[in-house]
C-alpha cells in the first residue's frame, strides 16, 4: 500500500506528531537552554532562543554558593530510604494479598486504594502532630516515614498486579518440593517479580524525589531540607530572583529522571500502565 | 481402623489453612499498620480537631463545638474557594482528557523515534512540581518570559501579559499548566488500552463504510469507555485535592482568586494559625469528595 | 497400612462440591489413573493429596499417617504439574536440585542425584539451559526429573502429557510406563484422556461431578462398566446406548424399543426379582466391535462410512437408531447400502434408565473392586 501519496501522508503525520511532542517538551528544552546562557544574555529583551555561548557558570555557582549539595544529599537519602522501606513492606503485603486468604482480605485491598482519595493537606496535620509527639520533627527520618505512608498504597497496587501475573503453579511446585511459604516467596516469587519490583522501586524513588508539601511542613532547617523545598527557599530568600541559578537547579533536579528515562523507559511505562488502569 | 496418625493430628492443633492464614495476616500487618496511620488516624484527628479552636504554634485550644463550621460556611471565602476548586478541576480535567486521548492516538501510530517521543511526552508527569513551577514561572515572566516574547513577535499581543498575577489569566494559566503536567497519565492509560483493541474491529468498520471520524466514535471510544471511567474518577479526585502546583504558581492569588480548598486548609493551619479551622475545612472537603465519588460510582454502575 | 487412602473425603468451595464422599485405597507401588471429564473433581483430588488444598471433610492417609494438616514440604509427595511449573530463573540442574536443597541434602550428594536423574531422562546435555530454551517434551522431562530426584512416597501427575503433540504423547506414555516399572513407586495420574488411562494404569478411578463412579482395572472397567456414564466414557468409538423397555421374565426377557424386539434371555440380571415398571425402563449398551455383518441378523442402512486405515467405522441406521460399528478394513460399504447386522447379545450391557446403574451380571468374571 506504499504509493506516492502514502509516503507524503506519513511524512506529514510525522512532522505534525513531532511538532506536538516538541511543543509539549518545550518547557524542558527552555529550561536547559536558559541554564547554559551567560548571565548577561538572560535578560535581553527580546530574549534569544539559543545561547550565544554555552557556559556552566550557573552550575558552578549553584554548587559552590548555595546549600544545593546539602539538599542533594538529603534528597538522595530520602529517595533511597523510602524506596527500601516501601519495597519491603509492599512486596510482603502484595504477596499476602495475592496468595493468601484470610477474613477481610478483599476489604483491605479496597482500603488500600481509598488512601489515595484523601487530600494530602488533611494527612499532613496529624502527621505533623505525630512527629512533634515523637520528637522527630525536622529529621530525615520523619520524611521517610511520611513518604512511606503515601508511596505505599501505589507500590502495593503495582506489585499486586505484577505478582498476580505469576503462575500459581510455580509457588505450588515449590511447596511440593519442600519449601515453606516464606522460602517459596524468596526462591521463586521474588525472582519472577523482579521486573515489577524494579518498576515499583523507580516509581517510588521518583515520588520521593519530587515530593514538596510534606517536606515543607515537616522540615524547616537547611541541613535537613531536600531539593524540592531547598530550591524553593533559594527563590524566596533572594530579593531579585536568580533565574539562572533556578534553571540550573531545575536541570540538576531532573537529571535522575532523565537518566531513568533514557535507560529504563520500558520499565516505567509498563509498570505504570499495568497499575494505573487495573481498575 | 487404628488411628496411627492420631499423634500427628493432635500435636498440630491448628489446621493448615489456619496456619497459612496467620502467615498471610502477618505479611500484611506492616501495611495495615502504616495505612491505618494514614487513614484512620488522620480522619479521626481531623474530625476531632475541627471542633476545637487551636492555636497552631502551641497546639493548645478549647472546645468550640461547631463554631468553626458555622464560621466557615458563613464566610464568603469558603464558598469562593470551593468555586475555584470546581472551576480548576473541571477545566484542567477536560483538557487532560482531551489532550490525553489525542496525543495517545498520535503515539499509537507508527512514528519515527516513537520511544523517544513517548519519553518526552511522559516527562511533565514525572517532573517535580517544583521544577515545573520554576520553569513555567520563568517562561510566563512578564518582562523576560519567552511566551510573551513569542506572542508579541507573532503580533498576537502588543503588550506583555501578566499571566499569573491577574485574573482571569491566573486561573487560565493554572488550568493549562495543570493539564500539561498531568495529561501524560491519561496518555499512558489510553495508549495501553488502544494497543489492545484488535485491528479487525477497525477493518470491519471500514468495510461497513465508516470514515476515520466514525471509526473513532464507533469503535475507539466505546472500547475506551471503561478505562476512561476509571481515569476520570482518579484524575478528578487528584486534581481536586491538588496543592503543590497551585500553591507554588499563584499561592492562591491574586488575593484568593485562585485559592482552592487545599490551599485554604494550609492557610488556616499555618498562616492564620487556626488548626481547628483548618481541620474543619478539611472535613468539609472530604465530605464533598465523598458525595462526588458516591454519585459518580453509582452513575457509572461500578 | 501403606499406600494412599482417602476416607470419606469431600471438598466444597462455598456451595459447590468439587469432591463428594470419596473412599479410595491405592496400593503401594500401584499406577492408578484418575479419569473423568473436566470438572469431575480429579484435579481437586490430586491437589488434596499434595496438600495444596485441604479437605472439607474426611481424612487422607499416606503410608499410614494422616496428612490432612501436614504442610506439603513434610509430605513425601512429588508432583508433576500440567504446566510443568519449572522455575524460569533457574537452570535445568537448578530446577532438579531444588527439592534436594529444601531437604538439606549435602552438595556432593545433590550433584550425584541430579546426575542420576538427568541420565535416566536423557537430560545430561541440557543441564545448564534455562527452561525457556527447551522444547515441550524436554520441559516435561525436567519436571519429571525434579519429581523423581527426591525418591518420594508417591508421584502425582496432573495431565502431564496434555500439552504435547500426539506423537510425543505416545512416546512419553511408553517412557512413563517404563519409569514406573523401573522405580516401582506409587503413581497417581490424573487425565481426561481415556486412552492414556487405559494403557498406563493398573487401576482406574473414574470420576464424575465429584463422585467416584468405579475403581477397577482397565479390563474390568471396559468389560463391566458399573453405570452408563462409565460405559459411554470408556472406549472409542463410544459404546452405543439405546433406550427401551424390558418385558418378560427371567430367562425369557425381551428388549423392546419401538417396533424392535431383541430377545436377551441369556442375560442374567443381578437382581432377578426386579419387575416393577420403573425397573423395566432400560438402556442397552453394545460396543462397536460387538456388532457384526450377519445374514441372519436384522436389516440396517448404512449412513456414514469412515475408513480409518486398519478398520472402517460405519454408522448404521438400525431399527430407527444410529449405531456405530467397527468393521474390518476389507469391508466395502457405501452410504445407503442395506445390510444385515447382528448384535452379540452375550456382550450386551444393561443399564437402568433411572440411575444409570448396571443391571446385568456377567459370566466372565471380574469383580468390581
Amino acid at each position: 500500500m506504499q504509493t506516492g501519496h502514502s509516503i507524503w501522508r506519513r511524512i506529514l503525520f510525522n512532522v505534525f506528531a513531532w511538532t506536538v511532542v516538541l511543543l509539549i517538551s518545550f518547557p524542558l528544552l527552555w529550561m536547559i537552554l536558559t541554564s547554559l546562557k551567560p548571565q548577561s544574555e538572560l535578560f535581553l529583551i527580546p530574549p534569544t532562543i539559543l545561547p550565544s555561548e554555552i557556559t556552566f557558570e550557573h552550575y558552578q555557582r549553584l554548587l559552590t554558593e548555595t546549600p544545593f549539595l546539602t539538599y542533594l544529599r538529603n534528597s538522595l537519602w530520602l529517595a533511597a530510604g523510602t524506596t527500601a522501606v516501601v519495597i519491603v513492606v509492599a512486596a510482603l503485603g502484595a504477596h499476602s494479598l495475592v496468595r493468601f486468604s484470610y477474613p477481610g482480605r478483599e476489604r483491605l485491598a479496597r482500603l488500600v486504594l481509598f488512601t489515595y482519595l484523601l487530600p494530602s493537606v488533611v494527612l499532613i496535620i496529624p502527621l505533623y502532630l505525630f512527629m512533634i509527639r515523637v520528637g522527630l520533627v525536622n529529621t530525615l527520618a520523619s520524611l521517610i516515614i511520611a513518604y512511606t505512608t503515601f508511596a505505599l498504597p501505589y507500590a502495593l497496587w503495582l506489585l499486586r498486579s505484577f505478582m498476580a501475573a505469576i503462575p500459581v503453579d510455580l509457588e505450588a511446585a515449590a511447596l511440593v518440593d519442600g519449601a515453606s511459604r516464606m522460602r517459596a516467596f524468596i526462591d521463586v516469587i521474588l525472582p519472577q517479580a523482579l521486573p515489577g519490583i524494579i518498576s515499583t522501586a523507580l516509581f517510588t524513588s521518583i515520588l520521593a524525589w519530587n515530593e514538596y508539601l510534606y517536606a515543607l511542613v515537616l522540615v524547616n532547617s537547611d541541613e535537613v531540607r531536600p531539593l524540592t523545598t531547598g530550591v524553593m527557599s533559594i527563590l524566596i530568600t533572594s530579593f531579585n530572583i536568580e533565574w539562572s541559578l533556578l534553571m540550573a537547579a531545575s536541570v540538576m533536579m531532573s537529571v535522575p529522571l532523565i537518566v531513568i528515562f533514557v535507560f529504563l523507559q520500558r520499565f516505567l511505562t509498563s509498570g505504570f500502565g499495568a497499575g494505573a488502569v487495573k481498575g | 481402623m487404628t488411628k496411627t496418625g492420631q499423634g500427628i493430628a493432635v500435636r498440630k492443633s491448628l489446621s493448615l489453612d489456619a496456619r497459612y492464614a496467620i502467615v498471610g495476616a502477618i505479611l500484611i500487618a506492616p501495611t495495615v499498620l502504616i495505612l491505618s496511620t494514614v487513614i484512620v488516624y488522620p480522619l479521626v484527628s481531623a474530625i476531632y480537631l475541627s471542633v476545637f479552636s487551636i492555636y497552631t504554634p502551641t497546639m493548645e485550644g478549647e472546645f468550640v463545638g461547631l463554631a468553626n463550621y458555622t464560621r466557615l460556611l458563613g464566610s464568603g471565602e469558603f464558598w469562593r474557594s470551593l468555586l475555584n476548586n470546581m472551576i480548576w478541576t473541571a477545566g484542567t480535567l477536560s483538557l487532560q482528557i482531551v489532550f490525553g486521548i489525542l496525543v495517545a492516538l498520535l503515539l499509537h501510530r507508527k512514528l519515527i523515534f516513537r520511544a523517544l517521543a513517548r519519553s518526552l511526552v511522559l516527562f511533565p508527569y514525572f517532573l517535580s512540581t517544583v521544577v515545573a513551577v520554576l520553569v513555567w514561572r520563568w517562561m510566563l515572566n512578564d518582562l523576560y518570559g519567552v511566551l510573551n516574547h513569542m506572542l508579541m513577535w507573532a503580533r498576537i499581543i502588543d503588550m506583555p501579559v501578566d499571566w499569573l498575577g491577574s485574573m482571569p489569566n491566573a486561573m487560565i494559566s493554572l488550568i493549562f499548566i495543570g493539564a500539561w503536567k498531568y495529561f501524560p497519565f491519561v496518555v499512558i492509560a489510553v495508549l495501553a488500552r488502544l494497543q489492545s483493541i484488535p485491528d479487525e474491529l477497525y477493518e470491519a468498520a471500514t468495510i461497513d463504510g465508516a470514515g476515520p471520524f466514525a471509526r473513532f466514535t464507533d469503535v475507539t471510544l466505546p472500547q475506551l469507555k471503561d478505562v476512561l471511567i476509571v481515569i476520570v474518577l482518579l484524575r478528578t479526585i487528584w486534581d481536586f485535592k491538588e496543592f503543590d502546583l497551585i500553591y507554588l504558581l499563584t499561592g492562591g492569588g491574586p488575593i484568593i482568586a485562585t485559592q482552592t480548598l487545599p490551599l485554604m486548609v494550609y492557610k488556616e493551619a499555618f498562616a492564620l494559625n487556626q488548626m481547628g479551622g483548618a481541620s474543619a475545612v478539611a472535613v468539609l472537603m472530604m465530605l464533598i469528595m465523598l458525595v462526588f465519588m458516591t454519585l459518580y460510582l453509582r452513575k457509572s454502575g461500578d | 497400612m501403606t499406600g494412599i487412602t482417602f476416607e470419606g473425603v469431600s471438598k466444597r468451595f462455598g456451595k459447590v462440591s468439587a469432591v463428594e464422599g470419596l473412599d479410595l485405597e491405592i496400593r503401594q507401588g500401584e499406577f492408578v489413573s484418575i479419569l473423568g471429564p473436566s470438572g469431575c473433581g480429579k484435579t481437586t483430588l490430586l491437589r488434596m493429596l499434595a496438600v495444596l488444598q485441604q479437605p472439607s471433610e474426611g481424612r487422607i492417609w499416606i503410608d499410614g499417617s494422616i496428612v490432612n494438616d501436614v504442610p506439603p514440604s513434610k509430605r513425601n509427595i512429588a508432583m508433576v504439574f500440567q504446566t510443568y511449573a519449572l522455575y524460569p530463573h533457574m537452570t535445568v540442574a537448578g530446577n532438579i536440585e531444588y527439592p534436594l536443597k529444601k531437604r538439606r541434602v549435602g552438595k556432593a550428594e545433590r550433584a550425584a542425584r541430579v546426575q542420576k536423574a538427568a541420565t535416566l531422562l536423557q537430560l545430561e546435555d541440557l543441564l545448564h539451559r534455562k527452561p525457556r530454551e527447551l522444547s515441550g517434551g524436554q520441559q516435561q522431562r525436567v519436571a519429571l526429573g525434579r519429581a523423581l530426584v527426591r525418591d518420594p512416597a508417591a508421584f502425582l501427575l496432573d495431565e502431564p502429557l496434555s500439552n504435547l503433540d500426539a506423537k510425543l504423547r505416545a512416546h512419553m506414555r511408553a517412557e512413563l510406563i517404563r519409569l514406573h516399572r523401573r522405580l516401582g513407586c506409587t503413581m497417581v495420574y490424573v487425565t481426561h484422556d481415556q486412552l492414556e488411562a487405559m494403557t498406563m494404569s493398573e487401576r482406574i478411578a473414574v470420576m464424575r461431578d465429584g463422585k467416584l463412579q468405579q475403581f477397577a482395572s482397565p479390563q474390568d472397567i471396559y468389560e463391566r462398566p458399573v453405570n452408563d456414564f462409565v460405559a459411554g466414557f470408556i472406549g472409542t468409538p463410544a459404546m452405543n446406548l439405546i433406550a427401551g423397555r424390558l418385558s418378560g421374565t427371567a430367562g425369557d426377557r425381551v428388549f423392546e424399543s419401538g417396533p424392535w424386539a431383541l430377545p436377551i434371555g441369556e442375560l442374567a440380571l443381578m437382581d432377578e426379582s426386579a419387575s416393577g415398571d420403573a425397573e423395566r425402563r432400560v438402556r442397552i449398551g453394545i460396543r462397536p466391535e460387538d456388532i457384526m455383518l450377519d445374514d441372519t441378523g436384522d436389516a440396517a442402512r448404512v449412513a456414514v462410512v469412515e475408513p480409518a486405515g486398519h478398520e472402517v467405522i460405519v454408522v448404521f441406521d438400525y431399527h430407527g437408531n444410529d449405531i456405530v460399528a467397527r468393521m474390518g478394513a476389507d469391508v466395502r460399504l457405501r452410504p445407503d447400502d442395506v445390510v444385515k447386522l447382528k448384535l452379540r447379545v452375550d456382550r450386551l450391557h444393561l443399564f437402568a434408565v433411572s440411575d444409570g446403574g448396571r443391571l446385568n451380571d456377567d459370566v466372565a468374571g471380574g469383580r468390581n473392586s
